[in-house]
């Protein structure tokens, strides 16, 4: 099917649709899926300079989301697996955040 | 292609070909859905093939669990007026979704073995499917099947090994010594 033409107003919409339908979905749905939406919709959060032409890519964030997407589905055939993604991730979230802040100084 | 083939051989497909399924292969997959095992034959079961992009993209939109671009979904829905007429609160309540369950199993595999992926969605927001589509009270949304031609071949995931969960006349006594 050819992807569907987005513009930022339909980025917006859609992804809060995900939000809304995922935040109803965690009520019942195995407690491991609220991790998987939320990094799913982190995956499609980083998406946001397509849209908003005022926010630059980051070449940091775009490489978060490729790891992302790669690892994303671990959660139902591996969940320690899924797990040590996760903590890698917020490891390499840490180390930049790091980078960043002394960086400024 | 063996029964056991297929059933060994499918997978969880999300990525899809943009590729159309023909006709012909999504009334083969209805059809085995139909020749499933129903308990007291109620066959509780309504299917809604949803072909039409704008439609097929709405529903993508209000499920969180599917992913891919496939051409095609079928939603799987129970009848539960009927399941209740014919077969009363159990069948209502709980053989319809067993019923529902072995039709979709009938439609993996005979997608599979006519070239086709497929992945079962029961992550889609009911309130808003039933909207979308039109669903009436007293049918429940209860499967979504997104089909399409994989773009992807993933590897097997792991399976609990048969000595850790069968037992032999009695729980407990194991089934496998080794």
């Amino acid at each position: 099917m050819e992807k569907e033409k987005s513009n930022g107003d339909k980025y917006l919409f859609d992804l809060a649709v995900f939000l809304a339908t995922s935040a109803r979905g965690c009520i019942e749905e195995p407690h491991l899926y609220g991790p998987f939406r939320l990094i799913d919709a982190l995956s499609r959060l980083i998406e946001l300079p397509k849209y908003a032409t005022c926010i630059k890519e980051d070449p940091f964030l775009a490489k978060m989301k490729r790891v992302i997407d790669e690892k994303k589905f671990l959660v139902v055939s591996d969940i320690e697996a899924f797990k040590i993604f996760l903590g890698n991730l917020v490891r390499e979230f840490a180390e930049e955040l790091k980078r960043r802040s002394l960086e400024k100084r | 292609m063996d029964v056991f083939e297929a059933i060994r051989g499918r997978r969880s497909i999300r990525k899809y070909e943009p590729k159309p399924v023909p006709d012909d292969l999504v009334k083969k997959i209805l059809e085995a859905a139909v020749w499933a095992p129903s308990a007291s034959n109620i066959q509780p079961w309504k299917f809604i093939v949803i072909k039409d992009k704008k439609v097929l993209e709405m529903v993508r939109k209000i499920s969180p669990g599917y992913f891919g671009d496939a051409p095609l979904a079928i939603l799987v829905c129970s009848d539960k007026e009927r399941a209740y007429r014919l077969g009363g609160e159990l069948g209502r309540n709980y053989l319809t979704i067993a019923d529902c369950a072995v039709a979709v199993q009938n439609m993996l595999l005979a997608a599979y073995a006519s070239g086709l992926g497929t992945c079962i969605v029961k992550s889609f927001s009911s309130t808003a499917i039933r909207h979308i589509l039109e669903i009436p009270d007293g049918t429940e949304p209860e499967l979504l099947v997104i089909v399409g031609y994989p773009d992807q071949s993933p590897k097997p995931p792991s399976r609990r090994p048969l000595q850790e969960i069968t037992y032999l006349n009695r729980y407990g006594e194991k089934y496998f010594k080794k």
